[in-house]
């Protein structure tokens, strides 16, 4: 027992290590994928929330002041940079769609751990590089933002970083019914960035949808986790996240298994 | 309309066997091959490989075996090979030193330890080659399946991968199943032969025993020919057929 977990542990470091490496080679894409892009968005976004301070007549917005949005914005794109999954669902879909994915079929390594450890590898990477920017301008310009607060959005966030894979995972495969998936990625990715809160707080939706983004396990992408650290919400929304994404990690894992299984007996071992 | 690549048909193959699968495009040597190593499900029949159901791909199963594909990188093109086989190291759950100390020596044989450190996009053809010979080697597996190892590589880099693969097979005794379109490496290599045409194993048998069958075809004054020349001559009576 304790030999199989050193070897998973082992194996599963190396993918991650193997990522990093790999996204290092590539240290242009990198800088953009991690600073460049998060970086535009969040001067867009805070350009956006003082262009409505600035035109309306209020001085808070469903209970909260310019202050509150100015760090929700802040944070939620970085936040979500770390929680979206573009490159390792198209990287997966290229496996399977170029016959790539041979090189682990033959392997004693699942295809879907595979990728997770170089996921979770990437974006640990990514939070430690990134995250810096938004603590800092939180406290230069003395945004409300709880400190203490921070273990454990990190802890929701990791949880959410194994939901987003799987569910990519199960885009991924339908690369075995479908020549290209890039446009099931476009469209998802597009979705997410509403529901998970990036756009906006999910807590300015009219009721009922409000009740039912926030309870969705996509509100883990950018909103509770911001929300939470900002005080818009307190704990109790935390926990809540935490059941609904493990609800959507059963529901997404069953039906990634399925279409997984399904492909695979389809395969053709493209490409040999 | 209904195509089968591979019609039924019965094999055995005993341990220690170099086989050589021979046959034009599209004959379903490939088919075969992706069957017995479990890249593919069949639509019916049943194999056993090691014991095992090829195409559950347990994992047991899968440590025993490796299958290389001439035409497709298995290793992590943006890393240098040495990365990649630290990677498989840890997948194959071997002792990093030792494997360290095998693929170093795979490499002297192979003549490209210089390459180790190369990221193998900057990798000429035939080095990528050894690198991903070494990779398919590293964990001593029971049962190699080489798909066209040599295909696209200049007259050295083939002669230096035979000769490597005949010195290796002297040593460790893998059972092979090697296709390929270059009758050398199957006349250096293989010390049976599996011809297939339109998915079906037409013959099965030893090298010598086929040439002398296609000799005994042969008019009596007619020039002898050499095995890559008589193959040359059944694959083309194969395509004229199909």
């Amino acid at each position: 027992m304790r030999k199989s977990f050193v070897s998973f542990w082992r194996k599963n470091r190396a993918a991650a290590k193997l990522a990093i490496l790999s996204q290092l080679e590539y240290r242009l894409n990198f800088f953009i994928d991690a600073y460049f892009q998060p970086l535009i968005t969040t001067t867009v976004e805070v350009t956006l929330w003082y262009g409505i301070w600035s035109q309306g007549d209020f001085t808070t917005l469903n209970g909260f002041g310019l202050d509150s949005y100015l760090s929700y914005a802040l944070w939620a794109t970085f936040v979500a940079r770390v929680t979206t999954n573009w490159m390792y669902e198209s990287m997966m879909a290229e496996d399977i769609e170029s016959g790539k994915i041979n090189a682990i079929l033959l392997r004693p390594y699942s295809f879907y751990s595979f990728y997770l450890s170089q996921f979770m590898g990437y974006k640990t990477f990514v939070m430690l590089g990134t995250l810096g920017i938004p603590l800092a301008a939180a406290y230069l310009f003395d945004l409300p933002v709880t400190f203490s607060r921070l273990p454990l959005v990190f802890v929701l966030l990791f949880f959410y970083l194994i939901f987003v894979h799987t569910v990519s995972f199960f885009v991924a495969s339908f690369g075995f019914f479908m020549t290209r998936v890039h446009s099931l990625t476009t469209g998802k990715n597009i979705v997410l960035w509403v529901l998970s809160g990036e756009l906006f707080p999910l807590d300015l939706i009219p009721d009922p949808y409000r009740q039912w983004a926030i309870a969705s396990p996509f509100a883990s992408g950018a909103y509770v986790p911001v929300a939470y650290m900002t005080g818009r919400v307190e704990v109790d929304a935390v926990w809540r996240a935490f059941v609904s994404v493990a609800v959507g990690l059963l529901v997404m894992g069953g039906a990634a298994m399925m279409m997984w299984s399904g492909g695979v007996r389809r395969y053709a071992g493209t490409g040999a | 309309m209904i195509r089968h690549a591979l019609k039924p048909c019965n094999l055995e193959i005993e341990a220690g066997q170099i086989i050589g699968l021979v046959g034009s495009n599209g004959a379903g040597k490939t088919t075969l091959l992706k069957l017995l190593s479990g890249l593919i499900h069949p639509s019916s029949g049943a194999a056993e490989v090691l014991g095992f159901t090829p195409w559950k791909r347990e994992p047991a199963f899968l440590k025993q075996i490796s299958l290389l594909l001439g035409q497709k990188a298995q290793l992590w093109w943006d890393l240098p090979a040495a990365d990649s086989f630290r990677l498989l190291t840890e997948i194959y759950e071997l002792e990093p030193e030792e494997s360290r100390r095998r693929w170093r020596q795979l490499a002297q044989r192979l003549r490209c330890e210089e390459q180790l450190n190369i990221q193998l996009r900057r990798l000429s053809l035939g080095e990528r080659m050894k690198m991903e010979i070494i990779g398919s080697l590293l964990h001593h597996p029971k049962i190699l399946f080489l798909d066209e190892p040599t295909i696209g590589l200049d007259v050295v880099a083939q002669e230096t991968i035979r000769e490597f693969l005949g010195e290796y097979v002297r040593e460790f005794r893998p059972t092979i199943i090697l296709t390929s379109h270059y009758m050398d490496d199957i006349s250096q290599l293989a010390d049976r032969l599996l011809l297939i045409s339109r998915g079906e194993i037409v013959f099965d048998g030893a090298v010598e025993e086929f040439v002398e069958s296609r000799a005994g075809l042969r008019a009596q004054g007619e020039e002898d020919l050499d095995f890559e020349e008589i193959i040359r001559e059944f694959l083309e009576e194969e395509s004229r057929r199909r």
